[in-house]
């Protein structure tokens, strides 16, 4: 097994600025500055000494135009995991730990920034990606349409029953009400409200589907070793893993294991990778674009099977603390906010240093769950230092 | 028209008003999306093969919300993913004519072709109806600009 103390990245510090839809109060570029200078400031690291940065989905900030106000004095890894959606999120931390581990960058930014006012919706642009006439000529033109039709296979044909995706909502609005830095601070879910939300793609209704902030997020990663002597404790990256096993991908709803949400082979390596099997984590990040697609990515990652997942996916069990597998402290995508999900590996960090509005007790091991149902899909298990 | 891989055939075909999916001729598997080179067997040739308008629902998703699809389709519609009859499960999409409140997954159904505006572009598309549910739906028009 791979122990901590062996993992030879970590996440040394963590910044997050985020605005509703439509309100930031700077343009992009600028909030991501900022954000990146959290980071740093998190980290008791000189943003100048920072010399990579690694994003996804699409971003536009190209890290050469970040050089100036972040005074980077050299610029040696900028990369980017290729696909338009979520599902590249955890790749990203993969990418900065080629980059570390092999020498070519000590300090590297993972990254994520939108802005409606400069890029548009995320929606819109995730699904631009993804375009073409067999499925503009069905009608599928956005994200929430396509997840649909694999929540509906999942629900009607493998009779995953629909009550568990209100549990999953109800815990992360449980968890959003107590964080303060979270779009449903002080506000938990209105069950009615849920049920009887307006349809936006049958079968999701308003509340199935995250709605998008403005913001950015960064985390700084570099070395276990380098990450003992800054600010706060070191946050290892035990295990990473991406991609798509045939039968999987940009197929025109051809996909094999169609109402899952694609991570099995990318599951399977990464328990094989760090030696864990899912009774050993103790809190999960999941990214969450639409409730069915939590659920099935629950479901791929081993957690629960199409029959068990009602005994499993129950609100008691998903919260902090004293669930057996609290899920999305922060509130996750659907109520702290949306930001691309950036939001979901800050977490990840904080509730693993005790930082989180929701901690849960003695928490080791955390798995970030990236963007389901993506072509490719990425997940990664982080730690805390067990030197 | 942006399509997916090597689909021009199958865009020519259904303008015909014919459906058509690749099959490799070496070893006979029915790719789609369409390929180049058979993934399975490394051959480079294919026949396009015709088959029926028919197959049953393999999933479904009814919209409500405008997210600005083609206007042809009005509000609600619903878009249909539709595993087609002798063609080693694959799947094309499609809308289904009608509400169709009770459609459910495994239902027959059969096909015809339709002309959708699609920004600026008239694309064919396959429209989709359930057995015993006839349709209103007007054929397309392979004189239409493609
Ligand atoms: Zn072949």
């Amino acid at each position: 097994m791979n122990r901590a103390s062996q993992a030879k990245v970590a996440v040394a510090g963590v910044g997050l600025r985020q605005y509703k839809r439509g309100g930031a109060t700077l343009p992009e570029q600028g909030i991501l500055i900022r954000a990146i200078i959290d980071a740093c400031e998190d980290a008791g690291f000189n943003p100048a000494d920072v010399d990579g940065f690694v994003s996804y989905g699409d971003d536009k900030n190209e890290p050469v135009r970040l050089m100036p106000d972040l005074g980077t004095k050299e610029l040696r890894w900028n990369s980017q995991v290729w696909g338009g959606g979520g599902g590249g999120i955890a790749a990203a931390f993969g990418q900065a730990a080629a980059a570390i581990i092999s020498g070519q960058a000590n300090a590297v930014i993972v990254f994520r920034a939108l802005a409606q006012g400069n890029s548009g919706r995320m929606s819109a642009a995730v699904m631009r990606h993804h375009l073409n006439d067999h499925i503009m000529g069905a009608g599928l033109i956005a994200p929430a349409q396509i997840c649909a039709l694999r929540a509906q296979r999942m629900f009607e044909y493998h009779q995953v029953p629909h009550s568990v995706t209100e549990e999953l909502v109800k815990a992360s609005y449980y968890h959003g009400a107590k964080n303060p830095e979270a779009s449903s601070f002080g506000k938990e879910l209105d069950l009615e409200a849920y049920r009887t939300g307006r349809w936006v793609t049958e079968p999701f209704r308003l509340f199935d589907c995250s709605r998008e902030n403005d913001g950015a997020g960064a985390l700084l990663l570099v070395s276990t070793e380098q990450a003992r002597d800054l600010k706060k404790p070191p946050i290892t990256l035990l295990g990473v893993a991406n991609g798509a096993s045939q039968g999987w991908g940009d197929l025109i709803e051809n996909d094999t294991d169609y109402a899952s949400a694609g991570f099995k082979p990318v599951a399977d390596r990464l328990w094989e990778q760090t030696g864990l099997q899912p009774k050993d984590i103790d809190v999960v990040q999941l990214y969450e674009n639409f409730s069915a697609q939590g659920i099935a990515s629950l479901i791929d990652h081993g957690f629960c099977t199409y029959e068990n997942v009602a005994e499993f996916v129950k609100f008691e069990n998903l919260i902090a603390d004293g669930g057996k597998l609290p899920v999305n402290t922060s509130g996750g995508n659907f109520a702290q906010g949306f930001i691309h999900g950036i939001g979901t590996p800050i977490e990840a960090i904080r509730v693993l240093r005790g930082e989180s509005a929701n901690n849960v007790a003695n928490a080791k091991t955390c798995l970030l769950a990236g963007g389901p149902g993506a072509p490719t899909v990425s997940s990664a298990i982080f730690s805390v230092d067990d030197r | 028209m942006k399509g997916i891989g090597a689909d021009e055939a199958y865009w020519q075909a259904l303008s015909a008003g014919e459906l058509k999916l690749p099959q490799c001729s070496a070893c006979g598997k029915t790719h789609w999306p369409a390929v180049w080179r058979c993934g399975e067997c490394g051959s480079w040739e294919h026949e396009w093969k015709s088959f029926e308008f028919s197959g049953t629902i393999f999933s479904w998703a009814r919209t409500w919300h405008e997210f600005g699809a083609a206007k042809e389709f009005g509000l609600p519609y619903v878009s249909v993913v539709v595993e087609i009859d002798n063609a080693n499960g694959r799947r094309l999409l499609g809308t289904i004519a009608g509400n169709a409140e009770n459609i459910r997954i495994g239902d027959r159904v059969r096909g015809e072709v339709i002309s959708v505006n699609i920004e600026d572009e008239v694309i064919p598309a396959l429209r989709w109806h359930l057995d015993d549910k006839p349709s209103t739906a007007t054929k397309f028009n392979s004189g239409a600009t493609l």
